[in-house]
């Protein structure tokens, strides 16, 4: 099929871009021409319709969630930049949070950041309490419940994408936390009483994880 | 815990923020983005037509900008330099899903999966019909514009959403203004090429 052939002084005369003079001419070439009047107004009623349908602003989708991710990779983006270092288990972990099968559960850990910032000094895990907790996946659901045996707070993630074969996954083993409500943060430890994380929040609320660096 | 006192931030101009957001406020920088996510997802949105994707393409370009704040100078309006870098992020995007040649921009697509998610923001209340209607005339419109090139697409959008003049586009582009002109031309003849039922019954 033939291209249309262009018509540069139509799209102008549609889009406003066209002086008072010019625009006066083309008005008269419109009358007297019927088949361009007519393409005219079907170009016109096409704008209309895209800018209707069109909107300048859309509801962003888990909208506190987008927010908070914004900060807490920049907050990860500020410790990389502040202390470089080789790659450790807990970049690996973050790394992981980030793949796209696990976004839940890393909007599950950000739920759970929010438990550590609210437990009392000392962290006694018999007396968690899970505030809420938000999936962004339609299909995912979240529960929490505190094994005993283990002496934890198990996060259940029910809904998940499967799991790459090749993916081997495990967790951060936190034996226990500490909270100071000066500084409004908490650290989590390791068995060995190395410092894993220190949960905070910024200046809006938001959860902010900031890595320790065991190794000094 | 009880959170910090906060400062209502809602009503500091954009200039104020950007000054708090460079000395380092984060939640300065936080009701910057809280402002302006919905305008820039929707761009992000209507170019590459996917909810996902539009979602981390909208989060790395507040994430640039942020790395970018210390050399921004406030000469230009503090949105506009926010778009230019999500323009940037996004048709950076798609140019790699072009190299990699998966054919998902093809012109020549005739199917075309809009996310199910997406969401518009109301505007109004509409009697039934109508609204049905409406919506179902946007969906058509919206496989219509996904069907176009990256090229086509972007023109339609920079114009018909954003109401950027000829020279702000090509400078966004960058191109020239001939090459404005004749993208715009070619991109409304496609969709008046594909919606010719629509326009069939409604003209």
């Amino acid at each position: 099929m033939k291209p249309p052939s262009e018509n540069h002084d139509l799209i102008r005369w549609l889009d406003g871009e066209m002086t008072a003079a010019e625009r006066a001419a083309f008005d008269a070439e419109l009358k007297a021409d019927p088949a361009l009047a007519r393409e005219a107004e079907e170009m016109r009623s096409l704008s209309a319709s895209l800018r209707t349908h069109l909107p300048a602003e859309m509801k962003v989708p888990h909208a506190d969630f987008f927010n908070s991710q914004i900060q807490m990779r920049i907050a990860q983006m500020d410790m990389a930049d502040a202390r470089p270092k080789p790659a450790s288990f807990l970049d690996s972990l973050i790394a992981l949070f980030r793949q796209p099968w696990l976004a839940t559960a890393s909007v599950a850990a950000v739920a759970v950041a929010g438990f550590f910032l609210l437990v009392p000094a000392g962290g006694d895990s018999a007396h968690s309490l899970i505030l809420s907790s938000y999936a962004p996946g339609r299909g995912v659901e979240t529960s929490t419940y505190h094994d005993a045996a283990a002496d934890a707070t198990v996060l259940m993630l029910e809904g998940l994408e499967e799991v790459p074969a090749d993916r081997k996954i495990s967790g951060i083993s936190v034996h226990r936390s500490e909270t100071e409500p000066e500084v409004a943060a908490t650290t989590l430890f390791d068995a060995a009483g190395s410092p894993l994380l220190v949960i905070s929040r910024d200046a809006a609320g938001q959860p902010l994880f900031l890595r320790n660096n065991p190794r000094g | 815990m009880p959170a910090p006192a906060a400062t209502d931030l809602g009503e500091v101009s954009d200039v104020d923020l950007v000054k708090r957001s460079q000395a380092g406020d984060m939640r300065a920088f936080d009701t910057l983005v809280t402002k302006y996510r919905g305008r820039i997802y929707a761009m992000t949105y209507h170019l590459i037509q996917n909810e996902t994707e539009a979602w981390d393409l909208a989060q790395e370009a507040f994430i640039k900008a942020w790395r970018a704040l210390p050399n921004f100078k406030q000469d230009a309006a503090f949105y506009t330099w926010l778009y230019r870098i999500a323009h940037n992020v996004t048709y950076d995007w798609l140019r790699k899903k072009k190299i990699q040649g998966d054919g998902e921009f093809d012109d020549e697509r005739t199917e075309h999966r809009v996310a199910a998610g997406a969401e518009a923001t109301p505007k109004g209340d509409a009697a039934p019909d109508m609204a049905l209607r409406n919506a179902e005339l946007g969906q058509r419109i919206q496989d219509a514009i996904a069907r176009l090139s990256p090229d086509h697409r972007q023109v339609i959008i920079l114009r018909e959403v954003e109401g950027l003049a000829y020279e702000e586009i090509a400078s966004l582009v960058p191109c020239s203004l001939g090459t404005v002109m004749s993208r715009l031309f070619y991109a409304r003849k496609k969709l008046q090429e594909i919606l010719q039922d629509v326009y069939e019954t409604t003209l």
